[in-house]
C-alpha cells in the first residue's frame, strides 16, 4: 500500500505538476556559480544536494538565500532546458517569488499548518496543485 | 484581490505600448506569487545587466532583442525595446566584467564587446551605465520610505536598515519589469507592519574592525531561524559605513534578511522598542567568540600556503579604502606571477586617479579594476588561479562555488602581504 500523506499551502501560481522531489533544508544560494546556468546543477558548496540537478524535480525549499541573483540563475537553467517542476516552500519571500513569476510554473507555499520541509523527503513522489494549494507526497520508502 | 489603479490598468492593457504591457503583465504575475493587494511606485532601481553569465543559456550572436524579451520581460514574443519609467531613476548595478580592462582579468576581447553592446542597448534605454554593487558611494541614495528595488542584496540590506529606504530582494526580472513601469508589488518590506523585529540578536562578541564586522554578519546569518527580521543589540563601538557596507553583504550570503535593525544605529531601531514595535521577539540568538571561530573555518582555509590570485573590494570600495590601500601598499611590489586585484566604480576610480591613490597602487604591480569582481566575472576569469585571498566574506564563501583552489580570507592589510609575499601565512 502507497502511504500518501496530503498537506496545504496557498497556491502562488495555478497548474499541476509531478515529479520527484528534492527537499533542501537549508534552500539554494542564489549566487553565481550555486547553481549551474546552463545544466541546473547544484555546485553550492555544502549543499546537501550538491552534484544533484534540477530537472524535472519538484523543489522543496523553507525559503530562498544568498544573492538576488537567484532567480536569474534558475531562469537562465529553464531556457537552456533544465528546468524544475515546480516548487515547494514554506513561505514565500520575493527572491522565490520572482523565481517562480519568472518560470511561470506551478508553485505552492506559504503553509501554516505543517513545514514541507519536514514531512517531505527527497525522492518522494510530488502532485502539486498551484490552484487549490495541495500537495499529495507518495512516500519513496512505502510499498 | 489584487487592485489597480487607472495607469496600471492603462499600461497592462497596452494603451501604453507592448514594452510596458509585457512588463506590467510580469508584476501582476508577481504579485498574485506574493499575494500582494496593490502595488507602490518605485523611484530608484539597480539592474544586474549587461552580457552576465546568467545569459550563458543563449547561443553565441542571439539579438539582445530576443534576449531581454524572454528573459526579463518574460515574453515569448520579441517586443521592440522602449524606455524606463520616467519617475524612475535607473542604473546598472555590478558589471559583469570591468568595460576598459578585460585583458587585465583574463577575459577575452570578444566578450568584453558583448557586454558593451547589451550594456548599450540598457543605456539607449534610459539605464544609466554605473556598474556598482556600493551606489551610495555615488549618489543612488533612497531615503527614507521610499520604495527601490535593487539587484545587489547588500544593498537592499543597506537601504532597508540604514536609509530606512522601503524595498525587496527581488531579482533582475523585477527590477527590470519595475523600472520599465514604475511599479512593484506593495509588499514584504515595502509595507511598515512588516518591518518591525522578531528576533533580538545579542552580541556577545568583540566587534570593531571592518572585517570583524564581515565576519559577524555572515554568523549572524547562518545562525538566524528563517523568515524573520533581526535587531541586534551590543556593546560595541559605534560602525561608519564601510564596515555596514560588510556586514549587510556577508548576512546576505547566509540567510535571506532584506532589512536588519541595529539598536541605537539604524534609523527605525533608535530604541528596542522602536525596533520591535513593542512587541516581545519570538526568537531569541546569540553570537559568541566560539560562533565566529567556526565562521572563520568556514570562510578561510586552514594553514598557510601559495597564492597567485588576490582580490580586494567586495562589495566595491569606497574612496577611503583606495587612500588606505595606496599607502599601506607605497613601495611595495607584488611578487611576479602573482595578481592583486582592486575592485571600486568608476566614478571612485576617477577620483582616486585625481588624488594619486590609483597611480601609488598600480605602481606597486596591482591592478585598481571597476565595476565587476571575480564571482560575476565567473571561471574564465580565474581558473588560472592556484591559491587565492579573498577580502569580503560574500567573495571568499561565493568563489568556493567556482574553484577546487586553496581560499583564504582576511583584511586588505593581509591581502596586501599575501600578494608581496606570493603566500598566505596563517594567523597566529
Amino acid at each position: 500500500m502507497m502511504e500518501k500523506i496530503v498537506i496545504k499551502g496557498r497556491g502562488a501560481l495555478e497548474g499541476i505538476a509531478s515529479g520527484p522531489a528534492i527537499v533542501f533544508p537549508d534552500s539554494i544560494a542564489g549566487n553565481s556559480g550555486a547553481l549551474g546556468d546552463v545544466d541546473g546543477v547544484v555546485y553550492e558548496k555544502g549543499n546537501i544536494n550538491y552534484g544533484i540537478s534540477i530537472k524535472n524535480a519538484i523543489l522543496v525549499v523553507p525559503c530562498a538565500k544568498g544573492s538576488n541573483g537567484f532567480s536569474a540563475h534558475f531562469k537562465g537553467a529553464l531556457i537552456a532546458g533544465v528546468k524544475p517542476a515546480g516548487w515547494v516552500s514554506t513561505k514565500i519571500d520575493a527572491r522565490l517569488g520572482v523565481a517562480i513569476a519568472s518560470m511561470n510554473m506551478p508553485a505552492v507555499v506559504d503553509f501554516t499548518e505543517v513545514d514541507p520541509i519536514k514531512v517531505i523527503s527527497t525522492g518522494d513522489w510530488l502532485e502539486i496543485n498551484g490552484t487549490t494549494g495541495e500537495v499529495v507526497i507518495t512516500k519513496k520508502n512505502s510499498d | 484581490m489584487l487592485k489597480l489603479t487607472d495607469h496600471e490598468k492603462a499600461m497592462l492593457d497596452g494603451k501604453m505600448g507592448k514594452f510596458k504591457q509585457k512588463a506590467m503583465e510580469f508584476n501582476v504575475r508577481y504579485a498574485k506569487v506574493l499575494g500582494a493587494e496593490e502595488f507602490c511606485q518605485v523611484s530608484r532601481t539597480t539592474l544586474f545587466i549587461g552580457a552576465q553569465h546568467y545569459l550563458d543559456c543563449y547561443k553565441h550572436g542571439e539579438e539582445y532583442k530576443k534576449i531581454f524579451s524572454e528573459f526579463y520581460l518574460c515574453s515569448d514574443e520579441e517586443i521592440e525595446l522602449g524606455e524606463m519609467a520616467p519617475e524612475c531613476k535607473v542604473q546598472t548595478c555590478a558589471g559583469s566584467c570591468d568595460m576598459w580592462n578585460c585583458d587585465k582579468t583574463h577575459l577575452s576581447k570578444e566578450y568584453s564587446d558583448k557586454n558593451k553592446a547589451y550594456t548599450e542597448a540598457a543605456r539607449k534605454m534610459g539605464v544609466k551605465i554605473v556598474e556598482s554593487c556600493t551606489p551610495y558611494y555615488v549618489g543612488w541614495i533612497p531615503l527614507m520610505g521610499e520604495h527601490f528595488l535593487s539587484t545587489e542584496s547588500s544593498n537592499v540590506v543597506i537601504s532597508n536598515s540604514f536609509f530606512g529606504a522601503y524595498g525587496n530582494s527581488d531579482g533582475v526580472e523585477a527590477a527590470v519589469c519595475a523600472a520599465i513601469t514604475g511599479r512593484t508589488p506593495k509588499w514584504g518590506m515595502h509595507i511598515k507592519e512588516n518591518r518591525y523585529a522578531d528576533c533580538l540578536v545579542r552580541v556577545k562578541c568583540d566587534v570593531e574592525s571592518v572585517s570583524e564586522w564581515d565576519v559577524l554578519g555572515y554568523t549572524i546569518g547562518r545562525k538566524l531561524p528563517k523568515n524573520v527580521v533581526p535587531v541586534v543589540v551590543g556593546d560595541f563601538k559605534r560602525p561608519e559605513i564601510n564596515r555596514m557596507r560588510q556586514f549587510s553583504s556577508s548576512i546576505s550570503v547566509t540567510s535571506a534578511t532584506e532589512l536588519c535593525h541595529i539598536v541605537g544605529i539604524t534609523p527605525e531601531a533608535q530604541t528596542l522598542e522602536m525596533a520591535t514595535g513593542g512587541k516581545i521577539c519570538r526568537h531569541e540568538i546569540e553570537i559568541t567568540e566560539s560562533d565566529i571561530a567556526e565562521s572563520l573555518s568556514k570562510i578561510c582555509d586552514e594553514g598557510s600556503g601559495p597564492v597567485d590570485y588576490i582580490s580586494i573590494g567586495c562589495p566595491h570600495l569606497s574612496l577611503d579604502e583606495l587612500k588606505e590601500i595606496s599607502e599601506y601598499i607605497k613601495g611595495k611590489k607584488i611578487k611576479e606571477g602573482t595578481e592583486l586585484l582592486v575592485w571600486t566604480d568608476y566614478a571612485t576610480k576617477a577620483m582616486a586617479d585625481v588624488n594619486g591613490y590609483a597611480k601609488d597602487i598600480e605602481d606597486s604591480g596591482a591592478f585598481v579594476l571597476t565595476g565587476s569582481c571575480p564571482i560575476v566575472m565567473r571561471e574564465d576569469s580565474h581558473k588560472h588561479a592556484t591559491g587565492m585571498v579573498m577580502n569580503g566574506v560574500k567573495q571568499a564563501v561565493g568563489i568556493r562555488h567556482q574553484t577546487k583552489v586553496p581560499v583564504y580570507y582576511g583584511d586588505i592589510r593581509r591581502c596586501i602581504d599575501a600578494a608581496v609575499k606570493g603566500r598566505w601565512e596563517e594567523a597566529e
